[in-house]
């Protein structure tokens, strides 16, 4: 079943066009990839499903629910969570605090809640406050819920960005290079993590670039070229593609 | 785990009763005036540290609402015969109206513009007072505000306003110290730390910069109503852009982003004020100075949020 | 008279423009409010007062060492206040600094010469010349000319001199410019002095205009500059010029036929009116943000 379909969205600033014609669908429990050169439009095209951007042209349906235009903080109500490319975990909050916003959303407190009856508010924080602290605990950071955020050392913080993402239970989490900077040891163990989550149900759709990561944990893989959508296909398929490696000649693979 | 609420609590009332023994052991009324300057201050301050503070919206009109309120009570006694309650009300959902009002425009009008907008807001403030003069008595403003009543108790004396002003300041710390520890509080740090990622995180953060603003600015309201009983007049002078900046510099001495932090500032900048009441002439510089001075070498103030560190 | 009453619109508009060009270079620069712009200008000015007032300098030595010290002032300012904090996570931190080194400025101006109002002298003689069948005061005549002098000076010295060129780089992209050899900070100092130059330069000819200084001139000239600026559009030449030239245009014209009193009131109108519809402004871009 088709988790997330894009009909035909295009994205244009001024005279360049970032997105152009793409139809796209990520299953339910799948783990989709894209791949694509620099500039091709991928943080693009996650900007318009995540609601940053909204698209010129076209459709996104999220759960046959048509999301085209939602502002990015219903998006992530209906479902949807996202990582960042260049890392925005809130440096100066602690770990906990940076789970807790992200769990936002789920939180039933209002402003009445809150003044009217404090002990069902304390209550319901309690349990956000437990919730995030499994999330925690599964990425074996609980024990340093209280530091800021900027003193985890890099990996962690790229742990801590998914588990953010996490903590508002989405349906699907977009993932933009998120081994960016990683050693081949963080890798592996971010690449067991996200088959570990994706087993447990969470659909995942990942931007990357380095090939030996993407190839490894995809199940299907989207190639984007100058904003249009140049081919889809198996990791295999995908990997021994001649059109697909020469768009990529003068970048470094790799395999 | 309970030992620890239990000596907490014990803290808590032993505050309490030096809070409430004060005035009875240091009866100098100057002392006490001075401490009810800190008072009305803490209340606009807090109100401020969760616009500027938390949520890290620069507003330098915050003044301008300190002003309806003391305006409405004062135009409400004065002239329409109301009590000090339901003035206090009036004044206080008035400048919560005006704060929402202000706060619309962040949808659309980005951060250094926004401030322009504030500063603007405060002028038009300041001159539609001092030429209305029909409603609001012009350049004189409105004097002879009545002695404030609440249930049978006058409040005449310099004590009698300390407790008058405790309760307001309680109740001003009471309800923001609940906002800030819950979801909203994290959400307005949210929007300050990285308005992207916080929207992508599920915040409506033109709603929440909606909803500071209002807050914020109703306990501003609450302030200038107790300014207009307390002060008897009210006048345009009272509600320049240089309040605001006093205001400003109380929430940075004190710490961006720590509601206790605001009680620091305000009394530093107090003490400091008064330190140099001999010397009038000086004033602003000295405002200036320290302005430049904290943030050049402290932008956290004495005990606020880490993200203002260097 | 109708016509005099645009000429001298025309006159304040081309000086609204000289002073706001050094406050819109900044911010389209560095993104940096310099709230302490018009206090540093009409310190220049009050010291203009002070050199050929009472110590009867000559007027052209006068205006020049005026003109310097407001150039120097600034730079200074800038140097001591805002240097460290350019790189500051928050950016209000530095508008907050602005405030402050404005406070400063303004305290210090009145300690030395107090807040009255003080009687500018005229730089021209008041002479009428019949055009047209009407009689019109030559003094803004030529004042507008002065004004206009230095605005086209400075444009060509934008386009065409080096240091210019080089301002114009930093203005678009700082990190690119310091990688291609241009020196950041000297550049930002040039900025920050030539733009307090011109402010004063702008204030003399107001002053010499209205035979006013006075304190309160610094606080207005501050909003002038940033109305003006948000008006024609940060960071453009034109955009200062468009906005100069509707300000002081329409502020003279309201204040002749409707009321002098609500001229500030307008003023701010004006502004919020401009930033709730179009806050960057006539000639300014609209910004997508491509994130």
């Amino acid at each position: 079943m088709a988790l997330l379909e894009t009909d035909r969205v295009w994205k244009k600033f001024g005279g360049v066009t970032a997105v152009q014609d793409i139809a796209l669908s990520i299953e339910k429990g799948e783990i989709l990839g894209m791949i694509g050169p620099n500039g091709s439009g991928k943080t693009s095209f996650i900007n318009l499903l995540s609601g940053i951007y909204r698209p010129d042209k076209g459709k996104i349906t999220f759960i046959e629910e048509d999301i085209t235009g939602l502002p990015a903080h219903l998006i992530t109500k209906k479902g949807i969570a996202r990582t960042f490319q260049n890392l925005r975990v809130f440096p100066n909050i602690s770990v906990l605090d940076n789970l807790l916003i992200g769990r936002h959303c789920k939180v039933n407190n209002s402003l009445a809640n809150i003044y009217l009856n404090p002990f069902l508010s304390r209550k319901r924080e309690k349990e956000a406050e437990d919730r995030v602290i499994e999330l925690l605990d599964w990425v074996h950071l609980a024990d340093r819920r209280k530091e800021l955020a900027k003193n985890l050392p890099y990996g962690e913080q790229r742990l801590l960005e998914i588990c953010r993402a996490l903590a508002s239970e989405p349906q699907l989490v977009l993932l933009d290079e998120p081994c960016a900077g990683m050693n081949p040891v963080e890798m592996d163990t971010l690449a067991a993590f996200l088959k570990n989550l994706r087993d447990r149900g969470t659909t995942l759709f990942i931007i990357e670039h380095n090939m030996r990561f993407i190839m490894s944990i995809a199940e299907r893989i989207v190639v984007l070229d100058a904003g249009t959508k140049f081919r889809e296909g198996s990791p295999v398929q995908i990997q021994n593609d001649k059109e697909v490696q020469r768009i990529y000649l003068g970048e470094e693979e790799e395999a | 785990m309970l030992r620890i609420k239990k000596n907490r609590l014990l803290l808590y009332a032993g505050l309490l009763a030096c809070v409430i023994v004060l005035p009875f052991i240091v009866r100098d009324p100057y002392f006490i005036g001075m401490v009810n300057f800190i008072i009305i201050y803490s209340i606009l301050c807090l109100g401020l540290n969760l616009i500027l503070g938390y949520t890290g919206l620069l507003s330098l009109g915050h003044a301008a609402f300190y002003g309806i309120g003391a305006y409405a009570t004062a135009i409400l006694m004065t002239k329409h015969g109301f009590s000090f309650l339901p003035s206090l009300i009036v004044s206080g959902l008035l400048a919560l109206f005006f704060g929402f009002l202000l706060g619309l425009p962040t949808r659309k009008v980005r951060g250094d513009y926004f401030c322009l907008l504030t500063i603007a807001f405060g002028e038009i403030f300041r001159l539609v007072t001092q030429a209305w003069i029909n409603f609001t008595g012009g350049a004189m403003g409105i004097v002879g505000i009545p002695i404030p009543e609440v249930l049978g108790w006058k409040i005449q004396t310099e004590i009698d306003f300390y407790f008058l002003g405790l309760g307001l300041l309680g109740f001003t710390y009471g309800t923001l110290h609940l906002l800030t520890e819950s979801k909203f509080g994290r959400a307005f740090v949210a929007i300050r730390e990285d308005e992207l990622a916080a929207s992508v995180m599920g915040i409506n953060t033109p709603m929440y910069k909606i909803l500071t603003f209002s807050i914020g600015s109703l306990y501003a309201g609450i302030a200038g109503s107790y300014l207009a009983v307390y002060q008897t007049t009210v006048t345009p002078s009272n509600f320049r852009l240089e309040e605001s900046c006093l205001m400003i510099i109380m929430v940075i001495v004190g710490g961006m982003g720590n509601l206790a932090a605001t009680f620091v500032g305000v009394s530093v900048m107090a003490v400091a004020i008064e330190f140099f009441r001999p010397v009038p002439e000086y004033r602003l510089l000295i405002i200036g100075l320290i302005m430049i001075l904290v943030l050049l070498f402290r932008p956290q103030g004495l005990l606020g949020a880490a993200a203002f560190k260097d | 008279m109708f016509i005099d009453v645009l000429i001298v619109g025309i006159m304040v508009g081309a000086i609204y423009t000289l002073v706001t060009i050094g406050y819109s270079m900044v911010y389209g620069m560095l993104k940096l409010m310099n709230f302490a712009h018009g206090d540093v200008y009409i310190f220049g000015t009050l010291l203009c007062y002070t050199l050929l007032a009472q110590a009867h300098l000559p007027p052209l030595l006068g205006i020049l060492i005026a003109a310097l010290a407001g150039g120097i002032l600034a730079s200074m300012v800038e140097f001591f206040a805002y240097r460290r904090l350019r790189a500051a996570q928050h950016r209000m931190i530095s508008m907050i600094t602005a405030l402050g080194a404005a406070y400063v400025i303004q305290n210090a101006s009145e300690l030395r010469w107090g807040s009255q109002v003080l009687p500018f002298p005229s730089l021209f003689p008041s002479q009428l010349v019949t055009v047209l069948g009407h009689q019109i005061s030559v003094t803004p005549i030529i004042t507008l000319a002065i004004a206009v002098f230095f605005i086209v000076a400075f444009n060509l010295f934008l386009n065409h001199h080096k240091m210019g060129k080089a301002i114009l780089c930093v203005s678009q992209d700082i990190p690119t410019s310091s990688l291609m050899g241009i020196p950041i900070n000297r550049i930002i100092s040039m900025v920050y002095f030539l733009g307090g130059m011109m402010g004063v330069v702008g204030g003399i000819l107001y002053s010499a205009s209205y035979n006013a200084i006075s304190l309160g001139m610094g606080f207005r000239g501050t909003i002038v500059a940033f109305t003006a600026a948000v008006i024609g559009g940060i960071g453009s030449m034109s955009g200062t010029l468009i906005g100069g030239m509707i300000l002081g245009i329409s502020e003279n014209i309201i204040s002749v036929y409707v009321s002098s009193s609500y001229r500030d009131s307008i003023m701010f109108l004006v502004l919020i009116v401009i930033l709730l519809i179009k806050p960057t402004g006539i000639m300014g871009k609209v910004e997508q943000d491509k994130l």
